[in-house]
């Protein structure tokens, strides 16, 4: 059981640290000139942070598909990244790297 | 002009709704782990509107039931949130000139999922003004499937079977969100580049590695995008 007020105290300090976080550059935007060099830029933040958010969980993953020692998620994921770039489909990504997981373990 | 607009907020709920697939596991899962952490409903429902992120409130939770000293809960959560920081500078340009509250909303909204939706949208999206209400439309879904979820886990708990493995729906989805964003090669070298420092840095500890690889994939970026001097 966790107690009330250490727990009351965590979230709302967590709770006003990720709204200061989420607010601070939208706040004050209006006073900084955003460059053309700066947007583009920003247009590399999803490929410098998602990659970093999965890579580490399904690379240490330990499967049970002996052909490929235990590493099936990861030679998933990677056939996933082929399907997503030639469909664009999200629906399509999750299905097929799901069946494909399935059948992996089938084998 | 506000039909086109409604029309726009629905787009961008719709353009979230496949995400949800790789959302809703998670959310089910986090409901679960509160429940499991012997958190009330009243506490794990003040947790999902007040922080609103995944991964923070996940580790939070983890921390909170090992008794961990309070600062190093709030610390690490603060950190996995720092990258809210990055998706905070992407959607300011295209809240400037609009009211305090909308912009709280939007701040609030800011998550992996709505941000990337937004981004891999953002060339069809004509004006600041159209990218702000289907942000808006995203986020209400986003919002929904996860409220929703997580409170669907934090009743029923883990009734997938495990073997449905429906936690790996969680990376599909980030694959399906940035790929449509590497618009080039070195866009494509910056995500390799990112997973390989991600992996590298994996046992840093409170998960510091995560912000340290974004700020060195960002540099990389910067270094691969230089304009070139030209020699005389």
């Amino acid at each position: 059981m966790i107690d009330s007020a250490y727990l009351w105290q965590c979230l709302v300090l967590i709770a006003l640290g990720t709204i200061a976080i989420r607010f601070s550059i939208i706040a004050v935007s209006e006073r900084v000139v955003i460059t053309e060099r700066t947007k583009e830029i920003f247009s590399f933040i999803p490929a410098a942070i998602v990659p970093a958010l999965i890579a580490p969980s399904v690379f240490f993953h330990k499967g049970s598909a002996a052909i490929v020692m235990g590493k099936e998620r990861l030679i998933v994921l990677l056939v996933a990244t082929v399907i997503s770039f030639l469909t664009r489909s999200t629906l399509l990504t999750i299905a097929l790297g799901l069946l494909g997981l399935y059948l992996m373990r089938f084998f | 002009m506000t039909f086109q607009l409604n029309k726009l907020f629905i787009k961008g709920f719709k353009a979230m709704l496949p995400i949800t697939t790789g959302v809703i596991p998670f959310g089910m899962v986090m409901g679960s782990v509160s429940a499991e952490a012997k958190l009330t409903l009243f506490q794990s429902t003040a947790m999902n509107l007040m922080l609103y992120a995944g991964a923070a409130q996940l580790a939070a939770v983890d921390l909170m039931k090992k008794n961990t000293a309070f600062a190093v809960v709030v610390v690490t959560a603060v950190v996995i949130n720092l990258r809210f920081l990055l998706y905070s500078a992407a959607i300011s340009p295209m809240l400037q000139r609009t009211s305090f509250f909308k912009k709280l909303i939007c701040a609030h909204g800011l998550t992996d999922q709505t941000y990337a939706v937004m981004s891999a949208h953002q060339s069809q999206l004509k004006s600041p003004a159209e990218t702000i209400t289907f942000f808006l439309g995203a986020s209400a879904c986003m919002f929904l499937a996860w409220q929703a979820s997580v409170l669907v886990g934090f009743l029923f708990g883990n009734f997938a079977p495990e073997s449905l493995a429906l936690d790996y729906a969680v990376p599909l989805s980030f694959v399906a969100l940035v790929v449509p964003t590497l618009k080039n090669k070195k866009y494509v070298l910056v995500a390799v580049f990112s997973s390989i420092v991600s992996v590298l840095l994996t046992s840093v500890p409170y998960r510091l590695g995560l912000i340290i690889t974004a700020l060195l994939s960002i540099v990389f970026a910067v270094f691969l995008t230089r304009k070139k001097k030209v020699s005389s």
